[in-house]
């Protein structure tokens, strides 16, 4: 080891390196605004309408919601296979219900009420069929993995398998359709534009004031603080970038629904990985697996809960898929999970566990739905799409291992 | 330079051990040397090759960004020498290792390096150069592939290959050839994970040699192994110098430079402090140079007084984790009193570990014995409970069980003691910031601050992160298992004074530790493992050396708790 003189020790360390630990994220954003660029350039600013950026948005909630999960699946050192399959299942399971289930039921315990007052409360209750169903299916595998001890991603792979078969059983090969107003708003509806825009100004009080709150606690305990100016073009650029969003869907018809639901879920799991026990075992498991149990860590619970966790957000996701599709298809959630993990990987997990940001993985969902769409835009035949894909992932993978080595 | 005469027959290094600088009168040495003597005719080829410089660093220095690694550093090796390398961590050995090997290549450092006479020019990332060039290095850390055997992790990556395809009888025949001709006593079909380190230290030392190897670099060599697997590594240097391979012997244990090395350098802060023949020097003297002040004992005074019994193991039988019906743990008693440091010696493989581990309740199956804890039965099934009971354990191998190594400092200190800043909701982070700043100011772990990655640090300081992590569970009980490994001799000092705090504090100590003058230097008593079984437990005032491998090795049984000499009991076990 160099020798590290006694006044090296309060040496500030250099601006790149202060940057350099979220080199990563920036990279990420840097990445981002480019690929926007690009596609707003290649499509003659298609890409920019507001219609486009709402729809973009609103098609990476359900991939986004199931990245929150699978971030910390990775995180742990594990991997769940099964994600895609099972937000199918879940939706194809929620279209019965809605189309199957209450209309038979209602008329048996109500007769002679019309169903149709019900609907609301029969929404309702489908959904939590839904999120019960993905829960369960998480406890399955959960406890087959950090019980049993079954390697994660033969478990995942089997109940890929075993949900492709469920939903053709359960579907016959057909698709269920359910087209309920009310359900529909589940992952068509938007909020009224002073909402968003209330939602707008909350958002950004709220990242000043954590900023100032932040500065005042390093303060108290001697760390030098980054400087001001840093600090408010950092929170300012994030604030300015959810405002911008605001102001763009705004313009279309306002914040959508499942972006919402996603936005909720993001900050939760967020606060939960950063700030709980529940969390930071979870990465100690990642990190270094022996240490952590010679820690005292209970990794047994910790990863069963982790995969519960992900089946209730496969179940979040299957019940805003059905909403969006308006149904429960034979195909629904077929390779989601390529996305899922692709995104969990650009936004900067590693796939031996350990490190992951659950803001990475929004970025990365980002990205991946920021390609389906403006290749889609382009017209770009769906089989380009995958290979483009493919050879995104590759080299952005690539050029975060180069990054690392010369870190 | 007048050529360095060698006195006939005392061709290989002896151990001169207590007998000082002259060394044992021949009769003697003959008598104890292990192999035949050696004939006039290779003494002359020897003092005559003695003579050429086969490395010759001159005004080598390596600057990082804010530091200066290597400072004007010259110093020359003799061919065929052992060349004994000493310095604390931080000294700029394993820099000055790293350009040797062609981590760093030629051209980013200042001076040069003259290797047989030539430029040493080795390009960028080119390990392979360097082994081509015959320089290869043994880690502390091996680097063989556990699920291979001994021939196959020899001839990695450049298998005899015919037709496509390697040839088998080629490869292991060539891996015997190595073998005998250095004397290295390992089969070469033996799976490398079934072996002990000490054999697996072999098999990476035949690595190096079969790339015919001139110069190999010892890093740390002995930190894992047992004293007989020592005396056998001691043999095969000797074997190498034989064949005219010369060794830059680097440990952080003095005694060895005196049983082995030619001559010493001692590096201090980037400088080199001295390169001397090792007659002109003693363990004082080179302790003082290394730290460059004198240091008057190895072992900081004690002022425990070990008060009652607190801790009682008795009879304790274990299986391992394994499914297998052979006890790990064939009948161990003792105890432990409060205040106390109780050192547990014995070989590698008697099972020291494996009954810590699992008395932290980390390993196989208790299936017979008691173990109470201030009168009270315990029975732990996990880290967790143990930690409860208060029981703390500092694992033998902290990178891969002691820490999390991309994690900060700060997180790795307070992992088992979120409990204490933590609602379910939320972790306190003001409280672990300041209840883990607590620790490393207390315990001095060099850092910048606790952001920073533990895998930064030097060893010492990464001990005592492991340390402060335990120490902040508030323990009653510490182990320490092999605290004081691979960490040079002013870190160690620190810890053996940290050790003396806690036990004075009231927290009892069992420290395991392979280092006989460890084990002497800081127990109050000493209770020693034979094949899974105590053998017994001895007082500090009649502890030896000898009595305690007498009793490591089987060769004299002790009745448990009982303190007699070792010499009047003479009985075979098992």
């Amino acid at each position: 080891m160099s020798v590290i003189t006694s006044s090296a020790q309060t040496e500030t360390p250099s601006l790149a390196k202060r940057l350099g630990a979220n080199l990563q994220t920036y990279g990420l954003i840097g990445a981002i605004i480019l690929i926007w660029l690009f596609f707003t350039f290649t499509t003659g600013g298609i890409f920019l309408s507001a219609r486009n950026i709402s729809f973009l948005f609103r098609q990476m909630s359900i991939t986004g919601i199931m990245s929150v999960g699978m971030l910390l699946v990775i995180v742990t050192g594990n991997i769940d296979l099964s994600v895609g399959r099972l937000a199918g299942f879940v939706s194809v399971i929620v279209a019965m219900c809605q189309m199957q289930l209450w209309p038979r039921l209602i008329p048996q315990l109500f007769p002679g009420q019309d169903p149709l007052d019900f609907v609301i409360v029969t929404t309702l209750l489908s959904v939590v069929i839904g999120l019960v169903v993905g829960t369960l299916f998480g406890i399955y595998q959960g406890y087959i993995i950090a019980h049993l001890r079954v390697p994660a991603f033969i478990v995942t792979l089997g109940g890929l398998w075993a949900l492709q078969g469920a939903i053709l059983i359960v579907t016959g090969g057909q698709t269920i359709s359910a087209r309920q107003e009310a359900f529909l708003s589940i992952a068509n509806g938007y909020l009224p534009t002073w909402a968003g825009a209330l939602l707008a100004a909350g958002v950004t009080v709220f990242l000043f004031a954590s900023m100032v709150l932040t500065r005042r606690r390093k303060l108290k305990y001697g760390f030098e603080l980054p400087s001001m100016v840093l600090d408010v073009l950092k929170t300012g650029v994030f604030a300015a970038a959810f405002v911008f969003y605001v102001y763009v869907v705004n313009q279309y018809n306002g914040v959508q629904s499942p972006v919402l639901i996603l936005a909720i879920v993001a900050m939760v799991v967020n606060y939960v990985s950063n700030n709980t026990r529940f969390g930071r075992y979870a990465y100690a498991i990642g990190g270094n697996r022996e240490a952590a149990r010679l820690s005292g860590v209970n990794i047994r619970n910790n990863l069963f809960m982790i995969f519960v966790l992900m089946g209730f957000l496969c179940g979040v996701a299957g019940v805003v898929l059905a909403s969006y599709v308006g149904g429960g298809t034979p195909a629904a959630g077929t390779g989601m999970e390529l996305d899922v993990i692709a995104a969990c990987i650009l936004g900067g997990a590693s796939t031996l566990g350990g490190e992951g940001t659950i803001l990475g993985a929004m970025i990365g969902a980002l990205i991946m739905a920021t390609l389906t769409n403006g290749l889609q835009l382009m017209n770009i035949p769906n089989e380009w799409q995958y290979l483009i894909k493919a050879l995104v992932l590759i080299l952005a993978v690539y050029a975060d291992v180069r990054l690392r080595r010369n870190r | 330079m007048p050529p360095v005469s060698i006195p006939a027959g005392r061709a290989c290094r002896d151990n001169f051990g207590e007998f000082g600088k002259q060394g044992l009168p021949d009769e003697q040495q003959r008598a104890r040397r292990r192999k035949p003597s050696v004939h006039i005719k290779d003494t002359q080829f020897m003092s005559d090759n003695a003579n050429e410089i086969i490395l010759d660093i001159k005004n080598v220095t390596k600057r990082f960004p804010g530091v200066t690694a290597l400072n004007d550093v010259s110093f020359q090796i003799r061919r065929g020498e052992i060349h004994g390398l000493c310095g604390e961590n931080g000294a700029g050995k394993s820099t000055l290792m790293k350009i040797l090997c062609g981590v760093y290549p030629f051209g980013s450092y200042e001076g040069s390096i003259l290797y047989n006479g030539r430029e040493l020019q080795l390009e960028g990332s080119s390990i392979r150069q360097a082994i081509k060039e015959g320089i290869a290095i043994v880690y502390q850390e091996l680097t063989l592939v556990g699920n291979m055997t001994v021939g196959e992790n020899i001839y990695l990556g450049k298998e005899p290959v015919e037709n496509g395809a390697i040839n088998w009888e080629k490869l292991y025949s060539g891996t015997q050839n190595i073998l005998t001709k250095y004397r290295l006593d390992i089969q070469p079909q033996a799976l490398i994970k079934r072996m002990g380190v000490g054999k697996q230290q072999m098999t990476e030392i035949a690595k190096a040699l079969s790339e015919d190897a001139q110069v190999l670099i010892l890093d740390e060599p002995t930190s894992a192994l047992s004293e007989a697997e020592i005396d056998k590594l001691m043999e095969i240097l000797s074997t190498l110098k034989e064949h005219g391979v010369t060794c830059i012997y680097i440990t952080h244990k003095i005694g060895e430079f005196f049983r082995i090395a030619d001559s010493i350098t001692v590096m201090r802060d980037g400088k080199i402090v001295t390169t001397e023949p090792t007659q002109a020097l003693s363990s004082e003297k080179l302790v003082s140079l290394m730290v460059g002040r004198a240091m008057k004992e190895r072992f900081p005074k004690g002022n425990r007084h070990p008060g009652d019994v607190i801790f009682e193991v008795e009879n304790l039988h274990a299986l391992p984790p394994e499914h297998t019906d052979r006890e790990v743990l064939k009948g161990v008693t003792f105890d432990l009193r409060k205040g106390e440091i109780l050192g547990i010696a014995g070989l590698m493989g008697s099972g020291r570990t494996e009954l810590v581990m699992t008395l932290f309740g980390e390993y196989g199956k208790i299936t017979q014995g008691t173990v109470k804890l201030e009168g009270r039965q315990l029975s732990i099934r996990n880290s967790r409970e143990a930690m409860m009971q208060g029981i703390s354990l500092v694992p033998e191998d902290r990178k891969r069980h002691g820490l999390i190594l991309i994690q900060t400092i700060l997180k790795n200190i307070s992992l088992p003691n979120l409990d204490q800043f933590s609602s379910w909701m939320q972790i306190d982070a003001e409280a672990e910031l300041n209840a883990s700043n607590q620790f490393a100011k207390s315990l001095a772990i060099k850092t910048p601050t606790l952001q920073a990655k533990v895998d930064s640090l030097s060893g010492g300081n990464q001990q005592k992160v492991v340390i402060s992590k335990w120490l902040m569970s508030r323990p009653k009980i510490l182990i320490m298992d092999d605290p004081t490994r691979g960490i040079d001799v002013g870190a160690k000092y620190e810890i053996y004074k940290l050790m003396n705090d806690l036990a004075e504090q009231g927290i009892s100590i069992i420290m395991i530790s392979s280092e006989l003058e460890e084990v002497l230097g800081m127990s109050d008593r000493i209770m020693v493992m034979c094949e899974g079984h105590s053998a017994g437990t001895l007082d500090i005032a009649d502890a030896t050396e000898e009595k305690i491998m007498a009793l490591a090795t089987g060769v004299a049984a002790l009745s448990a708790g009982a303190n007699a000499d070792a010499s009047t009991t003479v009985s075979s076990i098992a």
